[in-house]
């Protein structure tokens, strides 16, 4: 309803107009490529074939498993460094929260570059990891790192704004009322933050499924070790459409339930609208 | 019940805190069941005051007792987290949780509140708070009033040694104030704990007050009697700051130590005034031209259409309405005011509204002001 009234009130007003246009022009921009894409895997005779494909599931098993490892790093340590970031103005936390927005707009092909720089056979600490028996690049664990490095942000700042959100005085009448500080991060801060933190989760989610630049510089192509969705859709392109398309279909299927989940997950049951 | 349980110890101590620029120096002692009002403007040092019983703000240093325990020494190097301090907190935005209903609100500081005495406290503190039935609402879907008595049923759930009360009433409308005040003091009456109030409402200082600490700028003028020091307060600093409608400077011209009075003059007054015996720093008694603040409440002033010539009031000013404003409850009529001369002094003072009716009070009537000598009091300039 009060969508409604304000899109009436607007009739007249220049957003109205040029918003509008701009609204219809957007929904086709997006919608269109979208629609071709299944009506195309529709067409292919074979489709459930290849989604159900070997090819298609090893990458679709990577995929899932590194991202969720790399969520899970990313959710552990970036909660209580999104709180510390949010709770502290000194110049140090600055300099920081600056750091924390580098990877957004660093092409993804230069993170990959770097970190080879950093872990590869001949990089800064790469020769001293495998003295001791560590390797990096081009493994699992690379796919990770690279997940790591573009997904962070989104989350970590997403997190900081929320806790920035929960007032410090609801944290100081939680500890006169006898609860520790501790206790008090778990049952106030931590709940009240979630729904900004989810949303971070989500973002950050979907750009480590989608990753590409990076892991193709850092961790390869190699089919079921670091051959993911998007590496996957890449190499099927060069021999058969088909593969492509529901690869193409898989991940996007797997967007919009991110975006599905999403919504669930931050409606916030507690606050009036 | 609540009085079985509750521990009757008094509140005390002192400290020194420094926030940037500001510094703070200030000491208590409050019996159990009694509550210190902290009165003054915003900026004197009042919540820093609360904040540092707290535990919220590390003082330079000092001693807090809450409770027969020390739980802040800066000479012993006592320093008490605020969860354990055993405190009710209460603001003035209430803070209650959002993600949690009412029940868990209340709840929220026990440790017990999943068992069955937990229920037990939370249903008899909703009931002693009027809040049945309100139980599984969460706090948007309540009213200011009730978001505040959930509050205060939260910082009493489980049973505080003392309470900190940071002007918790003031984003409510004056009726339900009064109302909170009454259940305030009958809460206090069954369950005593000292109380340290802030408030920069006179009205509310004088309801709940047991005693009045005004505090400026980060120093405390004077402790005492609410009555005595916001009714008549004895330093012209304490008067400002609590608000006397109206102070004159005048002249003393005649001391009648028989009747305990003396007559002061000034531009356009002359008034009967209680005699200056306790006013010290003045010249001798002989000095006919003594300089003497006086000052008169607004709501110690009768105003009447005619010179009430017969009554016993010593004080009766003709004088002219110059504004009528609303001040609610009532209203606030100034005249232009003076029994001597031409010129004249604006005098304020507050009638009801009925008052103002009956009388058909407008600007420009010509009215007199009528206030008892005893009415009047002598404030204490401080001559630097």
């Amino acid at each position: 309803m009060a969508t409604v009234g304000s899109l009436g009130r607007l009739r007249n007003h220049p957003a109205g107009i040029l918003g509008g246009g701009g609204a219809v022009l957007y929904v086709l921009f997006i919608g269109l490529p979208v629609i071709a894409l299944l009506v195309q895997a529709a067409q292919q005779s074979d489709f459930l074939a290849a989604v159900t494909g070997d090819a298609a599931l090893t990458a679709l098993r990577l995929s899932l498993l590194t991202s969720i490892i790399s969520m899970a790093v990313v959710v552990t340590l970036g909660t209580p460094f999104a709180y510390l970031l949010a709770r502290s103005d000194n110049t140090w936390a600055r300099v920081v929260d600056s750091m924390v927005e580098l990877p957004l707009v660093l092409p993804p092909v230069v993170a990959g570059v770097a970190m080879l720089m950093a872990f590869g056979r001949n990089g800064l600490i790469g020769p001293g990891l495998e003295n001791i028996g560590i390797t990096i690049p081009f493994t699992t664990t690379a796919v990770v790192f690279a997940q790591i490095f573009v997904a962070s942000p989104f989350f970590i700042r997403a997190a900081k704004l929320g806790f920035q959100s929960v007032a410090k005085d609801y944290e100081d009448i939680a500890q006169t009322l006898g609860v520790s500080p501790w206790w008090t991060f778990f049952r106030i801060t931590l709940p009240l933050a979630a729904p900004a933190m989810f949303t971070g989760l989500g973002l950050a989610w979907a750009r480590a499924l989608s990753e590409f630049g990076a892991t193709m510089m850092f961790a390869g192509n190699l089919t079921g070790e670091t051959q993911t969705m998007p590496l996957a859709i890449m190499s099927a392109m060069e021999t058969s459409l088909d593969g492509a398309l529901a690869l193409s279909v898989m991940l996007l299927a797997g967007s919009i339930l991110v975006l599905a989940l999403l919504g669930l997950l931050t409606r916030r049951t507690w606050q009036g609208r | 019940m609540i009085e079985s349980q509750m521990v009757e110890t008094n509140a005390a101590g002192w400290v020194e805190c420094r926030v940037g620029d500001f510094h703070l120096e200030t000491s208590w002692e409050i019996q159990p069941g009694q509550v210190l009002v902290l009165f003054g403007p915003s900026g004197a040092g009042k919540s820093t005051t609360l904040r540092a019983i707290a535990g919220l703000l590390r003082p330079v240093r000092g001693r807090i007792e809450v409770g027969g325990q020390v739980v802040y020494d800066s000479g012993h190097g006592t320093w008490v987290p605020t969860h354990e301090r055993r405190l009710g907190y209460l603001t003035q935005q209430y803070h209650l949780f959002p993600h949690l209903k009412v029940a868990a609100n209340i709840a929220f500081g026990l440790p017990d509140r999943n068992s069955p005495a937990g229920r037990e406290r939370v249903s008899e503190l909703s009931s002693l708070f009027q809040l049945k039935g309100l139980e599984e609402r969460y706090p948007w879907e309540l009213s200011g009033g009730q978001q505040q008595r959930v509050a205060l049923a939260r910082a009493l759930a489980s049973r505080p040694a003392m309470l900190l009360l940071d002007e918790p009433f003031a984003s409510l409308d004056a009726e339900l104030r009064r109302s909170l005040r009454r259940e305030l003091r009958a809460m206090l009456a069954q369950s005593p704990v000292p109380v340290m109030l802030v408030t920069h409402d006179r009205e509310e200082a004088l309801a709940l007050g047991d005693s009045v600490q005004v505090i400026n700028e980060g120093r405390t003028l004077v402790t005492g009697d609410p009555l005595e020091v916001l009714g008549q307060p004895g330093q012209g600093r304490v008067a400002r700051l609590v608000g006397v409608e109206n102070l004159f400077d005048l002249a003393v011209q005649e001391r009648n130590p028989r009747d305990g009075t003396m007559t002061c003059v000034g531009p356009g007054l002359q008034l009967e005034v209680p005699l200056d015996s306790h006013v010290s720093g003045g010249s001798g008694p002989e000095g006919e031209q003594d300089r003497v603040t006086v000052g008169i409440r607004a709501s110690d002033i009768i105003l009447a259409k005619e010179d009430l010539a017969g009554s016993s009031a010593r004080n009766r000013l003709p004088g002219q309405v110059v504004s009528v404003e609303s001040r609610p409850p009532g209203y606030a009529v100034t005249l232009n005011c003076g029994n001597v001369g031409d010129c004249g002094q604006p005098l304020r003072c507050h009638i009801t509204g009925a008052a103002l009716e009956e009388m058909g009070i407008r600007t420009g009537q010509r009215l007199w002001a009528v206030f008892k000598a005893s009415s009047c009091f002598l404030v204490d300039e401080e001559r630097v």
